[in-house]
């Protein structure tokens, strides 16, 4: 890549950057009680909410990892980018009781609501809040060192150089303006993943000619070599389960599909419609937009997969630059959307990630251990908490490669093992206990921490499927067993509001 | 459709299916683990759609058992189409995809999201009314001023 095509990246993509930053600047002043701070709770409109709930869901991974999947394993990965209708599915199922939640009490975080379903128990909203922790720092450091690296290397800087320009600059408007500024900051970015997935999918279409030109290529292509790297292709690859064995492709239907609704980044945006009879509206907005950058992933992967068939350029050492590769291949303007877009992925999440962390430090955390602050106190004190650790995990995600690592086993199968008992079994279900919730959470604790562990030896689950499918089944099936047998939080000891909210 | 007395079955009955759905992973059965997955989703949505603990049997039909229908022919004909050109390029193609694949695209992907988006926005009063909603925030406040009373 030459010299000006660097700089006319680092232009556009650091002008998206500045336009966030003016967006949280500007939403600052919305940001005054500890509603909105840490929840926009109420705040915004179908299109603000969906386009920002696609953004905080669309991670860096989406658009480098897997295209990067699909063209090492072929079509499996694509049950995952094509879950689009997973966000209306996420509304109808618990879309009007969250939103309803945030009219029994005042409901700031995810742990405002667990205190009001179940009674401030302070064991379940410790425990959620440790696993949603442990999940929101993954996808955090994950998407710091995605974002700093590309950028380093593309503009010959050190990455905690680049981490810092991008990151910190994301802290501070983070910081200061909290979930308004992170909800319109990320539905910009979001918007501008769409216009990047249209340009893309358009470009497909002009170089390869469509589907049929990419599955005649990928079926009799064989074996492409240069040098040592050797790139195999057989018609399996562009089948509906690709190479991978069946039960991977059951897990990358189910576990994207029904983990929509248990993903904070989802969930804490249902409290943030302003109007719940918008949900629908919102699915709308959000499952459209997933569309197009779902597509966007599938097709440069295919694009990619096309090139290389062709032996237009040479198979690629590392799978997860199949992105980068199709980008590089059709040029500047390409190159400009597909770079803009991985930061716009980033920093969606990463927003989303660092004031969910902090939240929990800051307010949850120690109101579920009996330390009671003022709301203008916990503000300020998320501000300070968001700085540090802004500024710890950029430290710590570009110098610790070994953690990052580690942590990158858990994500959205983490937090869906935390966040199903709670609301969806939680919500749905009036006979859930607050006996059963915890016992269920503490499974997940457990079983997740077990799962690294064995993850490390290089255990194989049974069947090739995901360690996480595992754990969230067993989270939930001691939810509902202990629940059959308790009554904390049900019954007379439910509060008559909270059942109003099952009802609804 | 009265779901009021059935919903903790239904809650068992989701319990059991995550668990059968995982050892189907186990076992290498996919496909039924699929048509359950699309069993699992169909009956959250339900208990998440019905309302004082009555499913409209309107929003049931549609969007939720069109849905239902298009996912479970959708893995079935992926199924069907993958085994029939295993190890070779297919005799032919469905908009230009491999035909296992099409039934991804046309049925799982752009089908589900038309079926639940269209029909979630077209019945949405089926789903929550103005009335509903407008009765829940009058119950609140009336709970709430008995609370401050008391």
């Amino acid at each position: 890549m030459d010299g000006k095509t660097k700089m006319l990246i680092t232009l556009f993509s650091f002008g998206m950057l500045v336009i966030s930053f003016i967006i949280g600047w500007w939403a600052k002043k919305k940001a005054t009680t500890a509603q909105a701070y840490f929840g926009s709770t109420g705040l915004f409109g179908p299109f603000v909410v969906g386009f920002s709930s696609m953004a905080a869901v669309a991670s860096a991974f989406a658009l480098v990892g897997v295209p990067g999947i699909i063209y090492s394993t072929g079509n499996a990965m694509t049950f995952w980018m094509l879950s689009s209708g997973a966000f209306p599915m996420a509304y109808i199922i618990l879309g009007k009781k969250i939103r309803a939640m945030a009219e029994v009490g005042p409901v700031a975080s995810l742990g405002d609501i667990s205190d009001l379903r179940f009674n401030n128990n302070r064991g379940i909203k410790v425990l959620m809040s440790i696993i949603i922790f442990i999940g929101c720092i993954a996808y955090l450091a994950s998407q710091i060192k995605a974002g700093s690296e590309l950028f380093g290397h593309l503009l010959g800087l050190n990455p905690i150089l680049a981490g810092f320009l991008i990151f910190g600059v994301l802290t501070i408007y983070t910081a200061i303006s909290g979930e308004v500024g992170g909800a319109l900051t990320q539905a910009f970015q979001g918007f501008v993943m769409v216009v990047a997935g249209f340009i893309m999918i358009i470009a497909f279409f002009k170089v390869t000619g469509g589907f049929k030109s990419v599955l005649e290529v990928v079926s009799t292509a064989g074996t492409v070599t240069s040098g040592e790297i050797v790139k195999e292709f057989s018609s399996g690859f562009l089948d509906a389960w690709g190479i991978m064995p069946g039960s991977v492709a059951m897990t990358w239907m189910l576990i994207p599909i029904l983990g929509t609704v248990g993903q904070p980044q989802v969930l804490t945006r249902m409290y943030a419609l302003k109007d719940p009879r918008d949900m629908p509206k919102m699915g709308l907005y959000a499952s459209l937009s997933h569309m197009v950058v779902g597509f966007m992933a599938v097709v440069v992967a295919y694009g990619a997969l096309f090139l290389v068939g062709r032996g237009l350029i040479p198979p690629l050492s590392n799978p997860d630059t199949a992105i980068f590769a199709f980008a590089d291949y059709l040029g500047l303007y390409a190159q400009l959307f597909v770079y803009a877009a991985i930061l716009a992925a980033a920093m969606s999440s990463a927003s989303m990630f660092l004031s969910l962390s902090a939240g929990i430090i800051s307010r949850d955390l120690p109101s579920a251990l009996g330390f009671e602050v003022e709301p203008e106190k916990q503000i300020r004190n998320s501000k300070i908490t968001i700085f540090i650790l802004g500024i710890l995990s950029i430290i710590f995600s570009l110098t610790s490669d070994s953690m990052v690592a580690i942590l990158g086993t858990f994500g959205w199968g983490t937090l869906m093992s935390a966040t199903f008992p709670v609301f969806v079994i939680g919500l749905l279900w009036d006979r859930a206990s607050s006996q059963g919730v915890l016992s269920g959470l503490i499974v997940s604790l457990i079983l997740n921490v077990i799962s690294l562990l064995l993850e490390r030896t290089g255990f194989k689950w049974p069947g090739g499927m995901p360690w996480y499918v595992n754990v969230i089944t067993a989270s939930i099936l001691v939810t509902v067993i202990v629940s059959l047998f308790t009554k904390g939080a049900t019954e007379d000891d439910l509060d008559e509001k909270v059942k109003m909210v099952i009802d609804l | 459709m009265k779901l009021k007395e059935k919903i903790t079955s239904m809650i068992i009955l989701t319990t059991i299916l995550w668990a059968i759905i995982t050892v189907c992973g186990w076992k290498g059965q996919y496909i039924l683990g699929m048509i359950l997955g699309v069993l699992l989703m169909l009956v959250y949505m339900s208990i998440g759609a019905a309302n004082q603990g009555v499913l409209n049997k309107k929003f049931f039909t549609y969007p939720l058992m069109v849905w239902a229908i298009l996912w479970v022919l959708s893995f079935i004909l992926s199924d069907y189409h993958g085994k029939l050109f295993t190890g070779t390029m297919p005799s032919f193609t469905i908009l230009g995809f491999h035909p296992s694949f099409a039934w991804t695209v046309i049925t799982y992907w752009i089908g589900g999201v038309l079926t639940l988006t269209l029909g979630f926005v077209l019945y949405k009063d089926l789903w929550l009314s103005d009335e509903d909603w407008n009765n829940f925030i009058k119950k609140i406040g009336q709970i709430d001023g008995k609370k401050e009373v008391s």
